[in-house]
């Protein structure tokens, strides 16, 4: 999706670089839905404090195929753009994973809730796993405080969501009861490897990195809890068959060759 | 912990373990406070985004001489040795708690999302000393000059002491300017530090100013008959004079 397209968020229940450093497919995934032949990428490593070996993985899967470039919210960055400047330029904004209290308030602190509502607006590709997925929704449960707990986010997407239903099976139980009880709407969970396309508001799709994983959506009807599994579609292999909205060929084409000039 | 130990705070412009290796006399001098032969120091690393090297420098610093704990913000689901459970308890039962460098804008959000700032204030009372460097001493203010992102800003710190701040003075030709022009525009009248010197509060009355290098200085910087005024503070040098003549 170009910039100045549909507001897009891809919201992934866990995986990608930070998680799956030998499966690429939900990051090339992300970079499909974005039209430019290097795509900016820019990373978020807020909620996890800026941790040195998660922005190293970051560049290691994409600096290949972007002009990949991250904001410090804790060490200086050395430049005088201001956080306007650098967040509107971008055709992609990559949420890591870690606390999601921090992240919001630290967002909050800085302003930069607002600026990463209006480069939605814009249609720049917001995506993320775990608190970076959890933050556009309404609701999420995190762990931040220890124990999981129920938390308010953006409220960019109608709904809650919950994270690694599959690898922190802790959470799923806190966020069922949560939306059973109407303390938050009902919405989707979704295990490791499993991702959600947005356009504008709307669920349109669901990918998997892996094979077995799936989705769930549960909502509360008359005190009860409604819920079904949505079986994903499986990134990789079977990607083309299933009708991808993969990067055009001159696109690779263009990628690739970047790609064996930065290793020459 | 003894009841009546006042409030007090030691505001580094810099210094200390983390900026000054093989220089411990800001740090000796904060342990000199606690009162106690083997104090017991928490570290909080958030400005820095609980930094693992910043926490491990803290350990080979602290740990010998002193009960040193940490607390992390950023991995409270998997403790990492970091105390978890009732931070609010454990806070209180500090005789020091130091408060590295990084961001004080993150600092202060994060804190306020855990409810810190409300703990910290509440530590303070009891008389556990409060330190810091940079964005450890900035957030104790109730105005701090910062420079993180873009040109230098005023943000509003927890406000324990009814200053502003500003530091690394010596470090940014421009935040000097930056800080003067600041306060001439109505930002409240408050303290600059430079790398190596300390302002040590007991209550909201500066007591004294140390150094950990001879030349290290920190001022009073106030509007006066139009103008605003820098006045250079009297330091005390904490290490061998001999040495401020070599």
């Amino acid at each position: 999706m170009p910039r100045g397209g549909d507001p897009t968020i891809l919201a992934m229940g866990g995986g990608g670089f930070t998680m799956e450093p030998d499966n690429p497919a939900l990051d090339d995934y992300l970079l499909s839905l974005v039209a430019a032949p290097e795509p900016r990428v820019l990373f978020l490593p807020t909620a996890s404090g800026d941790p040195t070996a998660q922005i190293a993985a970051f560049y290691g899967r994409y600096s290949r195929c972007a002009a990949a470039t991250h904001l410090s919210l804790f060490r200086r960055h050395g430049s005088a753009r201001s956080l306007a400047d650098i967040v509107l330029e971008q055709d992609a904004i990559y949420v890591g994973g870690g606390s999601m209290r921090n992240l919001l308030a630290i967002w909050a602190a800085h302003g930069l809730d607002e600026l990463l509502v209006e480069a939605w607006r814009r249609g720049i590709v917001l995506a993320g796993p775990s608190a970076g997925a959890m933050c556009w929704f309404e609701a999420g449960v995190t762990r931040s405080g220890g124990p999981p707990e129920v938390i308010a986010g953006l409220g960019l997407l109608r709904g809650s969501f919950s994270v690694h239903a599959d690898g922190e099976p802790e959470r799923l139980p806190v966020w069922l009861a949560a939306v059973r009880d109407g303390r938050i709407p009902g919405g989707w969970a979704a295990d490791d490897g499993v991702a959600l396309l947005f356009s504008g508001r709307r669920m349109g799709r669901v990918v998997s990195s892996r094979p077995g994983a799936a989705a769930l959506r549960a909502d509360a009807v008359a005190g009860d809890l409604v819920r079904h599994r949505i079986e994903p579609e499986l990134l990789g292999a079977a990607e083309d068959a299933l009708g991808a909205r993969a990067a055009p060929d001159d696109v690779r084409e263009l990628r690739e060759l970047r790609r064996a000039m930065r290793r020459g | 912990m003894s009841q009546t130990r006042p409030p007090q705070i030691v505001a580094f412009g810099g210094g200390g373990f983390s900026m000054e290796a093989g220089n411990p006399l800001l740090d000796d001098y904060v342990l000199s406070l606690a009162g106690r032969e083997r104090p017991r120091v928490c570290f909080v690393p958030t400005a820095s985004g609980d930094a693992d090297h910043y926490i491990v420098r803290f350990y080979r610093t602290f740990a010998a001489r002193c009960d040193a704990t940490h607390i992390s913000l950023f991995r409270r689901d998997r403790s990492a040795g970091s105390v978890d459970g009732d931070l609010e308890a454990h806070l209180l039962a500090q005789d020091v708690v130091y408060v590295g460098g990084g961001s004080v804008v993150s600092l202060l959000g994060a804190w306020r999302a855990h409810g810190l700032d409300r703990v910290l204030k509440a530590a303070w009372r009891r008389g556990v000393v409060l330190c810091g460097l940079s964005a450890g001493s900035l957030c104790w203010f109730s105005e701090a000059v910062t420079a993180f992102h873009g040109p230098p800003t005023v943000v509003r710190g927890l406000g324990l002491l009814p200053f502003s701040n500003c530091v690394h003075y010596d470090g940014e030709p421009a935040r000097r300017a930056e800080y003067r022009r600041f306060v001439g525009d109505g930002v409240r009248p408050g303290f600059a530090a430079e790398d190596g010197a300390a302002l040590h509060f007991v209550g909201r009355e500066l007591r004294r100013v140390v150094s950990s290098r001879p030349r290290a200085r920190a001022y009073r910087v106030e509007p006066a008959g139009g103008e605003v005024v820098e006045t250079p503070l009297a330091t005390s040098f904490l290490g061998q004079t001999q040495l401020a003549a070599a």
